[in-house]
Protein backbone atom coordinates (compact mmCIF):
# COMPACT_ATOMS: atom_id res chain seq x y z
CA UNK A 1 0.00 0.00 0.00
CA UNK A 2 1.48 3.21 -0.96
CA UNK A 3 2.03 6.17 1.16
CA UNK A 4 1.35 9.89 0.39
CA UNK A 5 1.96 12.82 2.34
CA UNK A 6 0.91 16.19 1.63
CA UNK A 7 3.09 19.23 2.71
CA UNK A 8 1.71 22.06 3.79
CA UNK A 9 2.01 25.53 5.03
CA UNK A 10 0.49 27.41 7.80
CA UNK A 11 0.72 31.17 6.90
CA UNK A 12 -1.00 34.56 7.60
CA UNK A 13 -3.99 35.24 5.99
CA UNK A 14 -3.07 38.21 4.04
CA UNK A 15 -6.35 39.17 3.66
CA UNK A 16 -6.18 40.85 7.37
CA UNK A 17 -2.71 41.93 7.09
CA UNK A 18 -3.04 46.20 7.23
CA UNK A 19 0.02 48.35 5.81
CA UNK A 20 0.37 51.28 8.12
CA UNK A 21 0.22 54.56 5.40
CA UNK A 22 2.99 56.26 7.49
CA UNK A 23 6.07 53.78 7.63
CA UNK A 24 4.81 51.27 5.12
CA UNK A 25 5.16 48.72 8.19
CA UNK A 26 2.74 45.19 8.03
CA UNK A 27 0.63 45.58 10.72
CA UNK A 28 -0.07 41.30 11.48
CA UNK A 29 -1.28 42.29 14.74
CA UNK A 30 -4.79 41.23 13.76
CA UNK A 31 -4.02 38.51 10.98
CA UNK A 32 -5.69 35.26 11.65
CA UNK A 33 -3.45 32.16 10.26
CA UNK A 34 -4.83 29.71 7.65
CA UNK A 35 -3.42 26.57 5.29
CA UNK A 36 -1.83 27.76 2.47
CA UNK A 37 -4.44 28.48 -0.10
CA UNK A 38 -2.38 25.66 -2.65
CA UNK A 39 -0.87 23.26 -0.15
CA UNK A 40 -4.82 22.95 0.54
CA UNK A 41 -4.82 21.56 -3.27
CA UNK A 42 -1.99 19.07 -1.84
CA UNK A 43 -4.06 17.94 0.55
CA UNK A 44 -7.01 17.19 -1.30
CA UNK A 45 -5.36 15.51 -4.12
CA UNK A 46 -3.59 13.17 -1.34
CA UNK A 47 -7.22 12.18 -0.14
CA UNK A 48 -8.39 11.77 -3.41
CA UNK A 49 -5.23 9.75 -4.74
CA UNK A 50 -5.74 8.17 -1.15
CA UNK A 51 -9.36 7.15 -2.27
CA UNK A 52 -8.49 5.94 -5.81
CA UNK A 53 -5.04 3.90 -4.76
CA UNK A 54 -6.09 3.00 -1.16
CA UNK A 55 -3.13 4.82 -0.45
CA UNK A 56 -2.48 5.71 3.57
CA UNK A 57 -2.45 9.36 3.77
CA UNK A 58 -0.72 11.83 5.91
CA UNK A 59 0.22 15.45 6.48
CA UNK A 60 3.15 17.05 7.35
CA UNK A 61 4.34 20.73 8.39
CA UNK A 62 6.91 22.57 9.77
CA UNK A 63 5.81 25.46 11.94
CA UNK A 64 6.30 27.21 15.27
CA UNK A 65 3.34 27.01 18.18
CA UNK A 66 0.75 28.28 16.48
CA UNK A 67 0.79 25.85 13.49
CA UNK A 68 -0.91 23.68 16.32
CA UNK A 69 -4.27 25.02 15.31
CA UNK A 70 -3.41 23.46 12.02
CA UNK A 71 -3.54 19.82 12.89
CA UNK A 72 -6.66 19.68 13.04
CA UNK A 73 -7.68 22.02 10.25
CA UNK A 74 -5.35 19.44 7.59
CA UNK A 75 -7.21 16.80 9.51
CA UNK A 76 -10.51 17.12 9.12
CA UNK A 77 -9.47 17.52 4.80
CA UNK A 78 -9.07 13.94 4.93
CA UNK A 79 -5.61 13.00 5.76
CA UNK A 80 -5.52 9.64 8.07
CA UNK A 81 -2.39 11.42 10.56
CA UNK A 82 -0.52 14.33 10.95
CA UNK A 83 3.22 15.02 11.56
CA UNK A 84 3.99 18.50 12.69
CA UNK A 85 7.71 19.42 13.37
CA UNK A 86 7.36 22.31 16.15
CA UNK A 87 9.87 24.66 16.47
CA UNK A 88 10.23 28.58 16.36
CA UNK A 89 13.35 28.32 13.85
CA UNK A 90 9.86 27.90 11.40
CA UNK A 91 9.63 32.02 11.86
CA UNK A 92 13.04 33.05 10.20
CA UNK A 93 13.06 29.95 8.29
CA UNK A 94 13.84 30.82 4.65
CA UNK A 95 13.31 27.79 1.90
CA UNK A 96 16.82 26.32 2.16
CA UNK A 97 15.80 25.83 6.16
CA UNK A 98 12.50 24.46 5.09
CA UNK A 99 13.36 22.16 2.74
CA UNK A 100 16.16 20.57 4.81
CA UNK A 101 13.23 20.22 7.73
CA UNK A 102 11.01 18.81 5.68
CA UNK A 103 13.44 16.55 3.93
CA UNK A 104 14.97 14.99 7.49
CA UNK A 105 11.38 15.00 8.37
CA UNK A 106 10.74 12.22 5.78
CA UNK A 107 13.65 10.88 6.54
CA UNK A 108 12.33 10.27 9.82
CA UNK A 109 8.94 9.23 8.75
CA UNK A 110 10.55 6.49 6.67
CA UNK A 111 7.82 5.78 4.24
CA UNK A 112 6.96 8.14 1.68
CA UNK A 113 6.55 6.81 -2.10
CA UNK A 114 4.11 10.45 -3.50
CA UNK A 115 4.93 13.87 -2.07
CA UNK A 116 2.86 16.50 -2.49
CA UNK A 117 3.39 20.01 -1.87
CA UNK A 118 1.43 23.44 -3.74
CA UNK A 119 3.24 25.14 -6.00
CA UNK A 120 4.14 27.97 -3.74
CA UNK A 121 2.84 28.85 -0.56
CA UNK A 122 0.72 31.74 -0.57
CA UNK A 123 2.85 34.18 1.39
CA UNK A 124 6.30 33.53 0.22
CA UNK A 125 5.44 32.10 -2.98
CA UNK A 126 8.82 31.07 -3.59
CA UNK A 127 8.34 27.95 -5.41
CA UNK A 128 10.99 26.25 -4.56
CA UNK A 129 10.53 23.85 -1.36
CA UNK A 130 8.94 21.60 -3.35
CA UNK A 131 11.54 20.63 -5.86
CA UNK A 132 14.67 21.10 -3.35
CA UNK A 133 12.86 18.50 -1.38
CA UNK A 134 12.90 16.08 -4.12
CA UNK A 135 16.70 17.05 -4.69
CA UNK A 136 17.34 16.67 -1.08
CA UNK A 137 15.98 13.14 -0.67
CA UNK A 138 17.55 12.51 -4.37
CA UNK A 139 14.46 11.78 -5.95
CA UNK A 140 12.61 13.33 -8.82
CA UNK A 141 10.09 16.21 -8.62
CA UNK A 142 7.29 16.88 -11.24
CA UNK A 143 6.25 20.49 -10.92
CA UNK A 144 3.27 22.63 -11.98
CA UNK A 145 0.73 19.91 -12.25
CA UNK A 146 -2.92 20.03 -13.68
CA UNK A 147 -3.40 16.30 -13.42
CA UNK A 148 -2.34 13.27 -11.90
CA UNK A 149 -2.55 9.86 -11.63
CA UNK A 150 -1.27 6.76 -9.73
CA UNK A 151 -0.93 3.84 -11.79
CA UNK A 152 0.89 1.04 -9.94
CA UNK A 153 4.20 1.65 -8.79
CA UNK A 154 4.37 4.86 -10.79
CA UNK A 155 2.51 8.19 -10.88
CA UNK A 156 1.61 9.80 -14.47
CA UNK A 157 1.42 13.43 -14.34
CA UNK A 158 0.64 16.11 -16.86
CA UNK A 159 2.59 19.57 -16.60
CA UNK A 160 1.30 22.76 -17.71
CA UNK A 161 4.42 24.99 -18.35
CA UNK A 162 3.53 27.94 -20.06
CA UNK A 163 2.71 27.35 -23.63
CA UNK A 164 2.55 23.72 -23.49
CA UNK A 165 1.61 20.86 -21.51
CA UNK A 166 3.64 17.19 -21.17
CA UNK A 167 3.31 14.02 -19.78
CA UNK A 168 5.41 13.10 -17.60
CA UNK A 169 6.17 9.26 -15.76
CA UNK A 170 8.18 8.63 -12.75
CA UNK A 171 8.44 5.80 -10.56
CA UNK A 172 8.11 6.08 -6.58
CA UNK A 173 8.90 7.81 -4.74
CA UNK A 174 8.56 10.99 -5.92
CA UNK A 175 7.66 15.15 -4.92
CA UNK A 176 4.56 16.16 -6.56
CA UNK A 177 3.79 20.19 -7.03
CA UNK A 178 0.48 21.04 -8.12
CA UNK A 179 -1.32 23.94 -9.37
CA UNK A 180 -4.23 24.94 -8.11
CA UNK A 181 -6.81 24.05 -11.12
CA UNK A 182 -5.75 20.61 -10.19
CA UNK A 183 -8.89 20.19 -7.96
CA UNK A 184 -11.30 22.09 -5.62
CA UNK A 185 -10.69 21.62 -2.14
CA UNK A 186 -13.47 20.47 -0.35
CA UNK A 187 -15.36 22.06 2.91
CA UNK A 188 -14.28 19.99 5.71
CA UNK A 189 -18.16 19.54 7.27
CA UNK A 190 -18.55 19.16 11.12
CA UNK A 191 -18.31 14.79 11.32
CA UNK A 192 -15.19 15.28 9.85
CA UNK A 193 -14.20 18.44 11.74
CA UNK A 194 -14.79 16.60 14.86
CA UNK A 195 -13.14 13.21 13.21
CA UNK A 196 -10.09 15.45 12.80
CA UNK A 197 -9.23 15.50 16.92
CA UNK A 198 -9.22 11.54 17.05
CA UNK A 199 -6.77 11.10 14.80
CA UNK A 200 -3.02 10.84 15.67
CA UNK A 201 -0.38 13.62 15.65
CA UNK A 202 3.08 12.56 15.98
CA UNK A 203 5.23 15.74 16.71
CA UNK A 204 8.82 16.67 17.24
CA UNK A 205 11.35 19.40 17.20
CA UNK A 206 13.68 20.46 14.66
CA UNK A 207 16.55 18.95 17.20
CA UNK A 208 14.91 15.93 16.68
CA UNK A 209 15.83 15.37 13.45
CA UNK A 210 19.53 15.83 13.21
CA UNK A 211 20.32 18.73 11.43
CA UNK A 212 23.59 20.51 11.34
CA UNK A 213 23.97 24.25 12.52
CA UNK A 214 24.61 25.46 8.60
CA UNK A 215 21.50 23.13 7.77
CA UNK A 216 18.85 24.86 9.58
CA UNK A 217 20.67 28.96 9.07
CA UNK A 218 18.83 31.04 6.27
CA UNK A 219 21.24 32.50 3.76
CA UNK A 220 20.65 35.71 3.26
CA UNK A 221 19.63 38.44 5.54
CA UNK A 222 16.01 39.93 5.29
CA UNK A 223 16.72 44.12 5.63
CA UNK A 224 13.17 45.18 5.62
CA UNK A 225 9.37 44.21 4.87
CA UNK A 226 7.72 47.18 3.73
CA UNK A 227 3.94 47.48 2.20
CA UNK A 228 4.37 47.77 -1.56
CA UNK A 229 2.55 51.11 -2.86
CA UNK A 230 1.75 51.66 -6.53
CA UNK A 231 1.61 54.82 -7.33
CA UNK A 232 -1.27 55.60 -9.95
CA UNK A 233 -3.24 58.72 -10.71
CA UNK A 234 -6.91 57.14 -9.17
CA UNK A 235 -8.64 59.52 -11.16
CA UNK A 236 -12.12 58.42 -9.49
CA UNK A 237 -15.43 59.58 -11.13
CA UNK A 238 -17.82 58.69 -8.76
CA UNK A 239 -20.78 61.81 -9.28
CA UNK A 240 -23.19 62.43 -12.13
CA UNK A 241 -24.86 60.43 -14.37
CA UNK A 242 -23.22 57.28 -16.32
CA UNK A 243 -23.33 59.58 -19.52
CA UNK A 244 -21.49 62.36 -18.20
CA UNK A 245 -19.09 59.52 -15.92
CA UNK A 246 -18.43 57.99 -19.34
CA UNK A 247 -17.65 61.06 -21.03
CA UNK A 248 -15.12 62.07 -18.78
CA UNK A 249 -13.27 59.01 -18.35
CA UNK A 250 -13.30 58.99 -22.88
CA UNK A 251 -11.50 62.57 -22.10
CA UNK A 252 -8.72 61.06 -20.02
CA UNK A 253 -7.69 58.04 -21.85
CA UNK A 254 -8.00 60.10 -24.71
CA UNK A 255 -5.20 62.74 -23.52
CA UNK A 256 -3.33 59.75 -21.98
CA UNK A 257 -3.33 58.29 -26.01
CA UNK A 258 -4.38 55.00 -25.06
CA UNK A 259 -7.62 54.61 -26.99
CA UNK B 1 34.09 33.49 -6.09
CA UNK B 2 33.85 35.42 -9.53
CA UNK B 3 31.39 35.63 -12.31
CA UNK B 4 27.69 36.72 -12.95
CA UNK B 5 26.37 33.41 -14.05
CA UNK B 6 23.02 33.59 -16.16
CA UNK B 7 21.13 30.78 -17.53
CA UNK B 8 18.05 29.99 -19.49
CA UNK B 9 16.35 27.29 -22.10
CA UNK B 10 15.02 29.73 -23.45
CA UNK B 11 17.78 32.33 -25.26
CA UNK B 12 15.61 35.12 -25.66
CA UNK B 13 15.36 35.29 -21.98
CA UNK B 14 18.91 34.85 -21.45
CA UNK B 15 19.81 37.49 -23.46
CA UNK B 16 16.97 39.49 -21.48
CA UNK B 17 18.84 38.75 -18.26
CA UNK B 18 22.13 39.64 -19.61
CA UNK B 19 20.89 43.13 -19.77
CA UNK B 20 20.46 43.12 -16.20
CA UNK B 21 24.05 41.60 -15.82
CA UNK B 22 25.81 43.84 -17.54
CA UNK B 23 24.15 46.65 -15.24
CA UNK B 24 25.88 44.37 -12.36
CA UNK B 25 28.88 43.55 -14.29
CA UNK B 26 30.41 47.07 -13.61
CA UNK B 27 29.85 47.68 -10.46
CA UNK B 28 31.16 44.23 -9.51
CA UNK B 29 34.24 44.13 -12.01
CA UNK B 30 32.95 40.39 -13.13
CA UNK B 31 32.42 38.97 -16.52
CA UNK B 32 29.36 37.48 -17.19
CA UNK B 33 29.50 33.66 -17.99
CA UNK B 34 26.02 32.79 -19.93
CA UNK B 35 25.20 28.72 -19.89
CA UNK B 36 23.15 27.16 -22.90
CA UNK B 37 21.83 23.96 -23.54
CA UNK B 38 21.19 25.43 -27.36
CA UNK B 39 25.10 25.17 -28.98
CA UNK B 40 23.69 27.36 -31.80
CA UNK B 41 22.68 30.29 -29.73
CA UNK B 42 26.16 30.74 -28.00
CA UNK B 43 27.60 33.55 -30.59
CA UNK B 44 24.26 35.24 -30.13
CA UNK B 45 24.85 35.42 -26.40
CA UNK B 46 28.38 36.66 -26.80
CA UNK B 47 26.77 38.94 -29.05
CA UNK B 48 24.32 40.30 -26.34
CA UNK B 49 27.12 40.91 -23.86
CA UNK B 50 28.74 37.58 -22.78
CA UNK B 51 32.30 37.49 -21.95
CA UNK B 52 32.08 33.33 -22.29
CA UNK B 53 29.58 30.87 -23.17
CA UNK B 54 29.27 27.29 -21.42
CA UNK B 55 27.36 25.10 -24.06
CA UNK B 56 26.22 22.26 -22.11
CA UNK B 57 26.15 18.90 -24.31
CA UNK B 58 24.18 16.28 -22.77
CA UNK B 59 21.79 13.42 -24.20
CA UNK B 60 18.35 14.69 -23.18
CA UNK B 61 16.16 17.28 -24.85
CA UNK B 62 14.08 18.43 -21.73
CA UNK B 63 15.88 21.38 -20.32
CA UNK B 64 15.26 20.33 -16.28
CA UNK B 65 17.41 17.68 -16.61
CA UNK B 66 20.02 20.01 -16.54
CA UNK B 67 19.83 21.01 -12.85
CA UNK B 68 22.74 18.78 -11.40
CA UNK B 69 24.46 19.37 -14.32
CA UNK B 70 24.35 23.41 -14.08
CA UNK B 71 24.56 22.74 -10.28
CA UNK B 72 27.79 21.34 -10.80
CA UNK B 73 29.60 23.47 -13.02
CA UNK B 74 28.28 26.58 -10.29
CA UNK B 75 30.03 23.98 -7.45
CA UNK B 76 33.27 24.59 -9.54
CA UNK B 77 33.22 27.66 -10.60
CA UNK B 78 31.72 29.41 -7.58
CA UNK B 79 30.19 32.11 -9.23
CA UNK B 80 28.63 35.30 -7.21
CA UNK B 81 25.05 35.09 -8.29
CA UNK B 82 23.22 32.60 -10.80
CA UNK B 83 20.51 34.12 -12.83
CA UNK B 84 18.30 31.94 -13.92
CA UNK B 85 15.48 32.99 -16.86
CA UNK B 86 11.87 32.39 -14.06
CA UNK B 87 9.60 30.09 -17.30
CA UNK B 88 8.16 27.51 -15.39
CA UNK B 89 10.82 25.31 -16.72
CA UNK B 90 13.47 27.55 -14.65
CA UNK B 91 11.71 27.86 -11.60
CA UNK B 92 11.54 23.82 -11.62
CA UNK B 93 16.04 24.17 -12.49
CA UNK B 94 16.54 27.02 -10.48
CA UNK B 95 15.17 25.29 -7.45
CA UNK B 96 16.59 21.76 -7.61
CA UNK B 97 20.06 23.78 -8.43
CA UNK B 98 19.62 25.89 -5.44
CA UNK B 99 19.26 22.64 -3.11
CA UNK B 100 21.91 21.00 -4.81
CA UNK B 101 24.04 23.84 -4.28
CA UNK B 102 22.97 24.15 -0.58
CA UNK B 103 22.85 27.89 -1.63
CA UNK B 104 19.60 30.52 -1.17
CA UNK B 105 17.14 31.41 -3.97
CA UNK B 106 15.41 34.44 -4.52
CA UNK B 107 12.73 33.70 -7.13
CA UNK B 108 11.30 36.44 -9.16
CA UNK B 109 13.71 38.98 -8.29
CA UNK B 110 12.45 43.07 -9.22
CA UNK B 111 14.87 44.19 -8.64
CA UNK B 112 18.54 43.71 -7.88
CA UNK B 113 21.25 46.08 -7.19
CA UNK B 114 25.04 45.53 -5.71
CA UNK B 115 24.91 47.73 -2.80
CA UNK B 116 28.32 48.00 -0.12
CA UNK B 117 29.72 45.13 -1.98
CA UNK B 118 26.55 42.34 -1.98
CA UNK B 119 24.04 41.94 -3.51
CA UNK B 120 20.29 42.97 -2.71
CA UNK B 121 16.91 41.89 -3.93
CA UNK B 122 13.42 42.70 -3.83
CA UNK B 123 10.41 40.48 -4.51
CA UNK B 124 6.60 40.24 -3.55
CA UNK B 125 5.67 38.71 -0.46
CA UNK B 126 1.50 38.00 0.47
CA UNK B 127 0.51 37.86 -3.10
CA UNK B 128 1.53 41.44 -3.94
CA UNK B 129 0.68 43.10 -0.17
CA UNK B 130 4.40 43.64 0.65
CA UNK B 131 8.13 43.90 -0.62
CA UNK B 132 10.81 42.18 0.63
CA UNK B 133 14.51 43.51 0.24
CA UNK B 134 17.21 40.65 1.25
CA UNK B 135 20.94 40.92 1.24
CA UNK B 136 22.01 38.15 -0.13
CA UNK B 137 24.91 36.40 2.00
CA UNK B 138 27.36 34.33 -0.90
CA UNK B 139 26.68 32.04 -3.50
CA UNK B 140 22.51 33.10 -5.02
CA UNK B 141 20.39 31.67 -7.40
CA UNK B 142 18.07 34.12 -8.70
CA UNK B 143 15.00 33.96 -10.88
CA UNK B 144 14.48 36.75 -13.28
CA UNK B 145 10.91 37.30 -14.72
CA UNK B 146 10.87 36.63 -18.63
CA UNK B 147 10.18 39.82 -20.13
CA UNK B 148 11.72 41.99 -16.78
CA UNK B 149 14.53 43.19 -19.51
CA UNK B 150 14.88 44.45 -22.44
CA UNK B 151 17.19 41.97 -25.14
CA UNK B 152 20.12 43.85 -25.60
CA UNK B 153 21.08 44.71 -28.93
CA UNK B 154 23.66 42.63 -30.70
CA UNK B 155 26.83 43.24 -30.84
CA UNK B 156 28.60 41.35 -33.57
CA UNK B 157 32.25 42.56 -33.08
CA UNK B 158 32.16 41.30 -29.66
CA UNK B 159 34.12 37.99 -29.37
CA UNK B 160 34.50 35.87 -25.89
CA UNK B 161 34.95 32.50 -25.36
CA UNK B 162 33.14 29.17 -26.11
CA UNK B 163 33.64 25.98 -24.23
CA UNK B 164 31.35 22.91 -24.73
CA UNK B 165 31.00 20.61 -21.73
CA UNK B 166 29.93 17.09 -22.12
CA UNK B 167 27.23 16.77 -19.09
CA UNK B 168 24.94 13.88 -17.86
CA UNK B 169 21.68 14.70 -17.80
CA UNK B 170 19.23 13.34 -15.12
CA UNK B 171 17.48 10.21 -17.13
CA UNK B 172 14.54 9.22 -13.74
CA UNK B 173 11.90 11.28 -15.82
CA UNK B 174 9.88 9.79 -18.78
CA UNK B 175 8.69 12.76 -20.25
CA UNK B 176 6.31 12.59 -23.58
CA UNK B 177 2.91 13.89 -25.12
CA UNK B 178 3.98 17.51 -25.22
CA UNK B 179 1.04 19.62 -26.53
CA UNK B 180 1.69 23.13 -27.37
CA UNK B 181 -1.48 24.38 -25.54
CA UNK B 182 -3.69 26.36 -27.93
CA UNK B 183 -4.83 29.73 -26.52
CA UNK B 184 -8.17 30.99 -27.78
CA UNK B 185 -7.41 34.41 -28.89
CA UNK B 186 -3.82 36.40 -27.98
CA UNK B 187 -1.63 35.70 -25.80
CA UNK B 188 -2.41 38.28 -23.11
CA UNK B 189 0.65 38.54 -21.97
CA UNK B 190 2.32 40.60 -24.54
CA UNK B 191 -1.10 41.89 -25.81
CA UNK B 192 -1.29 46.02 -26.00
CA UNK B 193 -4.77 46.50 -24.83
CA UNK B 194 -6.62 44.04 -22.50
CA UNK B 195 -10.08 44.27 -20.86
CA UNK B 196 -10.81 42.22 -17.77
CA UNK B 197 -13.66 40.62 -16.64
CA UNK B 198 -15.00 39.87 -12.84
CA UNK B 199 -17.19 38.39 -10.60
CA UNK B 200 -18.85 41.53 -11.13
CA UNK B 201 -20.07 39.99 -14.54
CA UNK B 202 -23.13 38.34 -13.63
CA UNK B 203 -24.24 35.95 -16.49
CA UNK B 204 -21.83 34.03 -19.01
CA UNK B 205 -24.02 35.82 -21.34
CA UNK B 206 -22.98 38.98 -20.60
CA UNK B 207 -19.42 38.45 -21.81
CA UNK B 208 -20.90 39.80 -24.70
CA UNK B 209 -20.14 43.38 -23.30
CA UNK B 210 -16.63 42.83 -22.57
CA UNK B 211 -16.62 41.26 -26.03
CA UNK B 212 -18.17 44.53 -27.69
CA UNK B 213 -15.82 46.93 -25.82
CA UNK B 214 -12.89 45.04 -26.64
CA UNK B 215 -13.63 45.14 -30.04
CA UNK B 216 -14.11 48.43 -30.07
CA UNK B 217 -11.15 49.11 -27.97
CA UNK B 218 -9.12 46.66 -30.27
CA UNK B 219 -8.05 44.98 -26.91
CA UNK B 220 -7.70 41.79 -25.76
CA UNK B 221 -9.93 40.08 -23.12
CA UNK B 222 -8.53 38.47 -20.02
CA UNK B 223 -9.85 37.23 -16.39
CA UNK B 224 -9.60 36.64 -12.73
CA UNK B 225 -8.79 33.51 -11.15
CA UNK B 226 -12.28 32.71 -10.20
CA UNK B 227 -14.07 33.66 -13.81
CA UNK B 228 -11.59 31.31 -15.42
CA UNK B 229 -11.25 28.47 -12.76
CA UNK B 230 -14.56 28.70 -10.66
CA UNK B 231 -17.09 29.57 -14.05
CA UNK B 232 -14.57 28.48 -17.01
CA UNK B 233 -15.97 31.16 -18.82
CA UNK B 234 -12.38 31.89 -20.63
CA UNK B 235 -9.59 29.17 -20.58
CA UNK B 236 -7.36 29.03 -17.47
CA UNK B 237 -4.82 31.08 -19.79
CA UNK B 238 -6.48 34.11 -19.96
CA UNK B 239 -6.66 34.77 -15.80
CA UNK B 240 -4.13 37.70 -14.73
CA UNK B 241 -2.71 37.27 -11.26
CA UNK B 242 -0.11 35.72 -8.75
CA UNK B 243 -0.65 32.18 -10.04
CA UNK B 244 -1.91 33.48 -13.82
CA UNK B 245 -0.62 35.74 -16.39
CA UNK B 246 1.68 38.32 -15.95
CA UNK B 247 0.13 41.12 -17.73
CA UNK B 248 1.83 44.70 -19.34
CA UNK B 249 -0.43 46.19 -21.71
CA UNK B 250 -0.47 49.64 -22.54
CA UNK B 251 -3.87 49.95 -20.89
CA UNK B 252 -5.50 47.47 -18.83
CA UNK B 253 -9.55 48.27 -18.13
CA UNK B 254 -11.52 45.62 -15.65
CA UNK B 255 -15.44 45.84 -15.26
CA UNK B 256 -16.41 43.76 -11.99
CA UNK B 257 -12.93 43.26 -11.29
CA UNK B 258 -12.58 43.84 -7.12
CA UNK B 259 -9.03 43.70 -7.21
CA UNK B 260 -7.42 41.36 -4.65
CA UNK B 261 -3.87 41.88 -4.09
CA UNK B 262 -3.19 38.33 -6.29
CA UNK B 263 -5.15 40.00 -8.66
CA UNK B 264 -3.39 43.16 -8.52
CA UNK B 265 0.28 41.77 -8.72
CA UNK B 266 -0.33 40.17 -12.26
CA UNK B 267 -1.43 43.75 -13.43
CA UNK B 268 1.00 45.99 -11.84
CA UNK B 269 3.00 46.42 -14.70
CA UNK B 270 0.38 47.83 -16.86
CA UNK B 271 1.03 51.34 -17.98
CA UNK B 272 -2.84 52.18 -17.40
CA UNK B 273 -5.34 50.84 -15.18
CA UNK B 274 -8.62 51.66 -15.57
CA UNK B 275 -11.72 50.18 -13.32
CA UNK B 276 -15.10 50.05 -13.31
CA UNK B 277 -17.04 48.61 -10.32
CA UNK B 278 -20.22 49.15 -8.51
CA UNK B 279 -18.10 49.09 -4.98
CA UNK B 280 -16.45 52.49 -4.09
CA UNK B 281 -14.34 50.30 -1.41
CA UNK B 282 -13.11 48.13 -3.85
CA UNK B 283 -9.30 47.56 -3.23
CA UNK B 284 -9.59 47.65 -7.49
CA UNK B 285 -10.00 51.72 -7.35
CA UNK B 286 -6.43 52.49 -5.10
CA UNK B 287 -4.88 50.28 -7.96
CA UNK B 288 -6.25 52.23 -11.06
CA UNK B 289 -5.05 55.66 -12.53
CA UNK B 290 -8.98 55.99 -13.61
CA UNK B 291 -11.98 54.72 -12.56
CA UNK B 292 -15.99 54.75 -12.84
CA UNK B 293 -17.64 54.01 -9.85
CA UNK B 294 -20.92 52.94 -11.42
CA UNK B 295 -23.25 49.56 -12.60
CA UNK B 296 -20.96 47.92 -15.36
CA UNK B 297 -24.06 47.35 -17.22
CA UNK B 298 -24.73 51.07 -17.38
CA UNK B 299 -21.71 52.23 -18.07
CA UNK B 300 -20.03 49.56 -19.89
CA UNK B 301 -22.45 49.97 -23.22
CA UNK B 302 -22.25 53.58 -22.87
CA UNK B 303 -18.23 53.48 -22.75
CA UNK B 304 -18.34 51.14 -26.18
CA UNK B 305 -20.65 53.10 -28.28
CA UNK B 306 -18.42 56.14 -27.16
CA UNK B 307 -15.18 54.52 -28.23
CA UNK B 308 -17.03 53.56 -31.16
CA UNK B 309 -18.23 57.31 -32.02
CA UNK B 310 -14.43 58.32 -31.84
CA UNK B 311 -12.99 56.23 -34.35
Amino acid sequence: MPTIIACYKWVLDEQDIKINPGNLDLDTSRAKSKISDYDRNAIEEAVLQGEKSGAEVASLTFGSGNAKQSLKDALSRGPAKAYWVNDDLANSADAFVTANVLAAALKKIGQYDVILCGEGASDTYAQQVGPRVATLLGIPAITFVSEMKIEGDKVVATRKIGDCTEEVTVPFPVVVTLLPEINKPRIPSLKQVLGAAKKPTTEWSVADLGLTAEETTAKNKVKSVKGFVMSRKNVIYKDGTPADKVASLVASLTKEGVL
Amino acid sequence: MAGIWIYSEDTIIAQQSITLGKELAAAMQQPICALTINEQDAQSLIAAGADKVIVLKGNNSWPESYAAAIAAQAAQAQPDVLFIGGTLRGKDLAAKAAAALKVGLITDAQKVQFVDGALETERMLYGGLAVCTEVLGGMNVITIPPRAYDVPAQDASRSGEIVSVDVQADATMAVGNVCPIVRQGADISVAEKLVCVGRGVGKQEDMKLAEDLAAAMGAEICCTRSVAEDYHWLPNEAYVGLSGQKVKPVIYLSMGVSGQVQHVAGIRDSKLIVAIDTNENAPIFAAADYGIVGDLYQIVPLLTEAIKSKA
